[in-house]
This record gives C-alpha cells, sequence and structure tokens, in this order.
C-alpha cells in the first residue's frame, strides 16, 4: 500500500478558511487527500502548529526545516521520497506518484449524506 | 414589582452566572453575592473570566487562576482567569519543546498563528469547563459563582461549549478548525457535561445585570434570548444602582432620576418574565468586604463626602472637534466598553464634522445597532450611516467565497469548502472585510466608526494583524482593502482613535487597558473622551454629589495618564420609543 505524508505549514484550518482569504489549493488538496484515503492510499497530514512532534521526528522533514525553515512548506512525502516542497502536488502528480488513475481524483462523489448545506447548493 | 436583592433568601442552584453589559456592576453584584452567602455559612467559590476583571480591585488582594481564600471571607475562594495569559501559558506549553529543536522563524511561523482570537478563546472556555466539570471541587463547595465576562464575549464562551461539541460529532474526520483545539479534542465528554450543565436550570442559574439604563437593559434582554435558545432558561434579572433623589430643588438629580425610570419602562415583556431584583445606587466605589455587605443591606453611599478637592481639568468636544477637523479627512474610531456611549460620541463628531461642512461616513459594527436612531431628525446629505451586521456579512461572505472558488473546485471539494465555512471564525473574517471595504469605498472626507464592544474590538484589530502577517504568503485571492486597511489603521496622520469612557473605576480600567492593547498593536489612542460625567454639572443632591467627587478621582487619574482628556457633561439622553426597535 502506497503511503503519502503532506507536512503543512502553520495553519489554523486545513483548508484555509481561516486565513485573510480562502486559497482554493488548500481546499483542494484537502478533498484529494480525503479521496485517496478512500481509495485505500494511507495519508498523513501534519500542521506544523499543532502536530509539531511529527516535523521533528521526521529526519527528512527536521532537515529541510534547517536548512529552508517553513519556506520549505509544504512538503509532500510518498514511501518515505520527498516528492515535492513549498507547494502542493498538482492532480497529475498524485495521479502518478501513487499510481491511481486522475479521473478519481477529480471525479464528482457524494461525500456525506450530511444535509446541512444543501440549501447553499 | 422589583424585590430587594437578598442572596440568602434566593433558592439559588449550585452554579450562578452572572451577565451583563461592562460597568453594569457585575463582579460587585457577584462578590457581593459571593460575600453574603459565605456569611451564611455556605462555601463558596468566586470565579471570574472576565479579561478586564477587577476582582482584585473589589477585595484588595490579588488572585490568579487557582484558587485561593480570602482573608477577610475564609469560606469564600476567589478564581481570576484572564483569558489571554491562558493563552499565553497554551502557547507557551505547546511551543517550549520545540524552541531548541527548531529555527526560530519555524517557531515564529507558529506563534503567529497561535496569537490568533481562537487560541485566546479556547483558553479560556478550557479553564472556564474545568470548573463545570471538576467533581473534586465541587465536593468542596456549595455554590460556585461566575463573574463572566462582558455580554459579546460571554455568549461566545458560553455557545462555544453547544457548537464545538456540535462540531465534534458532525466531523468524524477530524479536519478543520479544531485545529488550535487538537490538543483538547480528547475533552469532548466534558464539553458535553458542560453543555448539559448549563441547560440544567436545577444546575445552574443565569442572573442578568443590568443599570436602570436603555442600553444595559437592551443588551441583557439579547443575551437572555441568545442563552435561552441555548436551553439556558432559568434566569433572573437584577436592576443594579437605583437612585432615589433627596434633594427636590436640584434640576440634575430630578433629570438624573427621570432618566432611570424612563429606560425602565424599555424592559422587554421577554425580561419582564424573569423575577426581578433591585439593588441600590451605590456613588461610591465598592471596595471591600464591608462595603459590599452594607451595600446589599440597602445602607451606601448615603451621605456624601466632604472633601475640597480641585476639579480636574480636561477639555471639551469643540477642542476634540477641531482637532479632528484640521486635516480635512481621516478616519476616526471610537473604542470602548459597552455601554460607555461611544455611540453616542460617534454620532456627535460626525454631526459636529457635517456642520463643519465636511461629509461623513458614519458606520457600526456593534451588534446592537444603536446608530440609525440618532439619526431620525438629523438629516443632512453630507451624512450617510451604515451598519454592519455580523450575521448578514458572514452570510455575504460565505456566498462570495463559494462563488470565487467554484469554477476551480468540483462538487465534492465544494462541499469540503463548505464544512469548513461553517466554522466560528468565518464571522470573525466576514465582519473584518466588510469593515475593510467600508473604508476603501467611502468617498466621504471622514470616516467615523463606532466600534463594537472592547472585546469584539480586540478581536477584529487581532485578525487584521495576524492577516496582515499572513498576506504576503498567501496564495489566496486577498481584496485591495484588506491589504490597505492596516497602514492606515497604524497611521496617526489618517487614523485618529478615541477612547471612550465614563468617569467610574470599572470603565476607567477598562480603557486604560484596551489602550494597552492597542499600543501593542502599534495603535495609538489621540483622546481620551470621559463621557457623561457630573463632575462638571452643577449638582446639590448629596448622593450625587458623591458620585460627582469620586468621578472626578477618575478624570484626574485619566488627565495625569493621557495628554488630551475631553469632558463632556452629563446630559439627560432621549429614551427610544420601543416601537423603533
Amino acid at each position: 500500500m502506497k503511503k503519502i505524508e503532506i507536512y503543512d505549514p502553520a495553519m489554523c484550518c486545513s483548508t484555509g478558511v481561516c486565513g485573510p482569504s480562502v486559497d482554493p489549493k488548500l481546499t483542494k488538496i484537502s478533498r484529494q487527500l480525503s479521496i485517496l484515503e478512500s481509495k485505500g492510499i494511507h495519508v498523513e497530514r501534519f500542521n506544523l502548529s499543532t502536530e509539531t512532534q511529527a516535523f521533528v521526528e521526521n529526519e527528512l522533514v527536521s532537515g529541510y526545516l534547517q536548512k529552508e525553515a517553513e519556506l520549505a512548506l509544504p512538503i509532500a512525502i510518498v514511501d518515505g521520497e520527498v516528492k515535492k516542497t513549498k507547494a502542493y502536488p498538482t492532480t497529475e502528480e498524485l495521479a502518478e506518484w501513487l499510481e491511481i488513475e486522475e479521473r478519481f481524483l477529480t471525479e464528482s462523489k457524494p461525500v456525506k449524506s450530511d444535509s446541512r448545506f444543501t440549501i447553499l447548493d | 414589582m422589583e424585590k430587594q436583592y437578598d442572596p440568602p433568601n434566593i433558592d439559588f442552584p449550585y452554579f450562578l452566572f452572572f451577565t451583563g453589559k461592562g460597568g453594569v456592576g457585575k463582579t460587585s453584584t457577584a462578590c457581593a453575592t459571593a460575600v453574603s452567602l459565605a456569611d451564611r455559612g455556605k462555601r463558596v467559590l468566586l470565579i471570574s473570566t472576565d479579561p478586564a476583571s477587577n476582582l482584585q480591585d473589589v477585595f484588595g488582594e490579588d488572585f490568579n487562576h487557582e484558587y485561593r481564600h480570602l482573608k477577610a471571607v475564609p469560606r469564600l475562594a476567589v478564581v481570576n482567569i484572564d483569558p489571554e495569559e491562558a493563552a499565553e501559558r497554551h502557547r507557551e506549553s505547546a511551543l517550549a519543546p520545540y524552541r531548541n529543536k527548531l529555527p526560530a522563524s519555524v517557531i515564529r511561523s507558529m506563534e503567529e498563528q497561535m496569537a490568533g482570537a481562537c487560541t485566546t478563546e479556547i483558553a479560556a472556555f478550557d479553564s472556564f469547563t474545568s470548573f463545570l466539570c471538576d467533581s473534586e471541587v465541587k465536593d468542596k463547595f456549595d455554590h460556585i459563582l461566575f463573574d463572566t465576562a462582558p455580554t459579546g464575549h460571554t455568549l461566545r464562551l458560553l455557545q462555544l461549549p453547544k457548537a464545538w461539541s456540535g462540531f465534534i460529532d458532525t466531523n468524524p474526520e477530524g479536519a478543520s478548525c479544531l485545529g488550535p483545539l487538537s490538543a483538547l479534542a480528547g475533552k469532548k465528554e466534558m464539553y458535553e457535561q458542560a453543555v448539559n450543565t448549563l441547560a440544567d436550570g436545577g444546575q445552574t442559574l443565569l442572573a442578568l445585570v443590568s443599570r436602570p439604563d436603555e442600553t444595559a437593559l437592551f443588551e441583557a434582554d439579547r443575551s437572555s434570548k441568545e442563552l435561552a435558545a441555548l436551553d439556558v432558561k432559568n434566569q433572573i434579572l437584577i436592576i443594579n444602582g437605583l437612585f432615589e433623589i433627596t434633594d427636590s430643588e436640584d434640576d440634575t438629580a430630578q433629570a438624573f432620576m427621570d432618566q432611570q425610570q424612563e429606560s425602565l419602562t424599555t424592559i422587554s415583556d421577554h425580561l419582564k418574565s424573569f423575577t426581578t431584583f433591585q439593588l441600590p445606587f451605590a456613588p461610591l466605589s465598592l471596595t471591600g468586604v464591608g462595603e459590599l455587605r452594607s451595600w446589599l443591606a440597602g445602607k451606601h453611599g448615603r451621605e456624601a463626602v466632604h472633601t475640597h478637592e480641585v476639579a480636574a481639568e480636561g477639555f471639551e468636544m469643540d477642542d476634540v472637534i477641531g482637532d479632528l477637523s484640521e486635516k480635512g479627512n481621516g478616519l476616526v474610531f471610537t473604542m470602548g466598553k459597552g455601554g460607555v456611549g461611544k455611540t453616542t460620541v460617534a454620532a456627535s463628531v460626525a454631526l459636529n464634522l457635517v456642520e463643519q461642512g465636511y461629509s461623513v461616513h458614519l458606520t457600526t459594527t456593534d451588534p446592537a445597532e444603536h446608530l440609525s436612531r440618532l439619526f431620525t431628525e438629523n438629516h443632512s446629505d453630507l451624512l450617510r450611516v451604515t451598519n454592519i451586521d455580523p450575521k448578514r456579512e458572514t452570510e455575504a461572505y460565505r456566498e462570495s467565497v463559494l462563488e470565487e472558488t467554484s469554477h476551480e473546485l468540483n462538487e465534492d471539494e465544494l462541499n469540503y469548502l463548505k464544512e469548513d465555512l461553517d466554522s466560528p471564525c468565518t464571522e470573525e473574517i466576514a465582519v473584518f472585510r466588510s469593515f475593510a471595504d467600508v473604508v476603501m469605498h467611502s468617498e466621504e472626507d471622514y470616516i467615523v466608526i463606532d466600534t463594537a464592544p472592547t472585546g469584539h474590538t480586540l478581536l477584529l484589530l487581532d485578525s487584521t494583524l495576524s492577516y496582515h502577517r499572513e498576506i504576503e504568503r498567501s496564495a489566496g485571492h486577498v481584496p485591495e482593502s484588506v491589504k490597505n486597511l492596516l497602514p492606515a489603521l497604524k497611521d496617526a496622520e489618517k487614523t485618529h482613535i478615541l477612547i471612550v469612557t465614563l468617569p467610574e473605576a470599572t470603565p476607567v480600567y477598562e480603557a486604560e487597558r484596551l489602550e494597552s492593547d492597542l499600543k501593542r498593536a502599534d495603535l495609538h489612542p489621540k483622546w481620551w473622551i470621559m463621557n457623561q460625567s457630573l463632575s462638571v454639572v452643577p449638582v446639590s443632591d448629596p448622593v450625587l454629589k458623591a458620585k460627582a467627587q469620586v468621578e472626578n478621582k477618575w478624570v484626574q487619574r485619566t488627565v495625569t495618564h493621557a495628554s488630551k482628556v475631553a469632558i463632556i457633561p452629563w446630559k439627560k439622553q432621549a429614551i427610544l420609543n420601543k416601537k423603533q426597535r
């Protein structure tokens, strides 16, 4: 089973809603990671401000932080190999690294039956 | 008809919460209640979560986040939780282990994130909840009293348990705004217990404290309804500070009493449904256990203070207007706690600038929407009055975000985003953005902004700062208005901050704390406005005379502290027809 780890910069929430504006890249990666997980990929995601220990324990990540400080983030690691730093992976990259068809990452399907948000649709 | 407030004769449950606008006497009432119950043999714990707490002023002893028994009343223990301090402890404990392991700039980027309003709220909430749920503490006391934060803050604090335990339920993936809360996520059961305790009338009573003052009563009504909607339905109303005239020749005293009586007619039907108690007017500030006791017994401040102090000298509003109008344009903020009359001061500044021929845009984020009514008769083409309604702005922001991002996201991604937009942070961002928008789109010479009560204001400013720091590396679309606002706020040439307060203990302390918070954010208030001061009005009534003399001390203190202090004489305020609400 493939494993992907994402080390995020310090942030309040994973979609970036709590920032000054919503960064669509954050929303996209959050959703795509959640799809990958449903496809059986092992996904781990760490936020610098709340899961600091993970950044210190991972030698690769720690090394990047020592060299390039927080500017190295976000960092994407697949099966123990650093694939990308300073930016989130694109749909194509995720598909290639994890050997999954791109369409799985872009197709639409209901995530939850929760009806709380239907008024906004 | 109101009954005299006499705690031992009231059947109080285990938990008692005091809530109300700043300066209504919440702390005094909570302290007097605590002393009174302790005097009757009850073991009482008094907890303050008010960021502007003045427990130390009342008891003359210092307290911190661990409870300590009073020297003068051994059965009474006091805890003082300062949300800012609690947040600082929370931050420090999170960062300390990594200070030597990560580069300094990485630590700084973490600090920035944790400096947000969320962390403060969470830290305060956490200390608060622990007292609601700690069975060990419960065994040691017969009553636990919470002298809670000013209204807006209180509501957030009390609403959070419900919002968050709901949030944890609906977020099995554990994503989202629980970020800074993740360390506490294991406490879900405790949150639920806290929510249930608050809603259990057998365990919890909410005392709404108000002055016989229209805005305070309006605020009490609002908090009461909001809390009732959260199932906190066991409530009483305490009207604090009823004045009875002793010198019928004194026109000011007559007007003072009339003002109170007229204000009392505005009590809503909703509030009337609760048992109502009254407390007498105490012109002298209540300090010490003895004074608290005699106040409850109705014996406080009946005699005038005979001193021959020199009246403190300050500027007048005309001087303030003259100063502001020198440049011909600018941003004017009136800041201060709720109930100090900053809306009236903002309106007066706006009207005066209009009279000088300048065009003025007056706007407010005050949820109580006090502005519109002040201008029903003062109509001028030069004056524009707008109101920022947090609820409406949040809805609009939510929709605009969805629209902005919808072309880049598929349906699932949008759903994911909608989920996060449901978080408590969204409102703050929305309000901030609309506020920036008002500033940007105003073409008037002056923009006068009547900001919300202090807690709220600080959150707003805090957000401004952290947004600004983040803007440089954020990839999202940041509106020009937001980018432009912060430098403008710090520019003393463009921005004039007026701190509005009343010449009384709590309001002055609160204003001083506000000022130091603003200074930390590199914002420097220009003027202090001492509103509604009896010290510059001729009075003969002994009780009001005592009040005027006490007020003079607070004016004096402020004049010594700040160079530009304007004093506004006490004046009877028009009462709004109830139907206009």
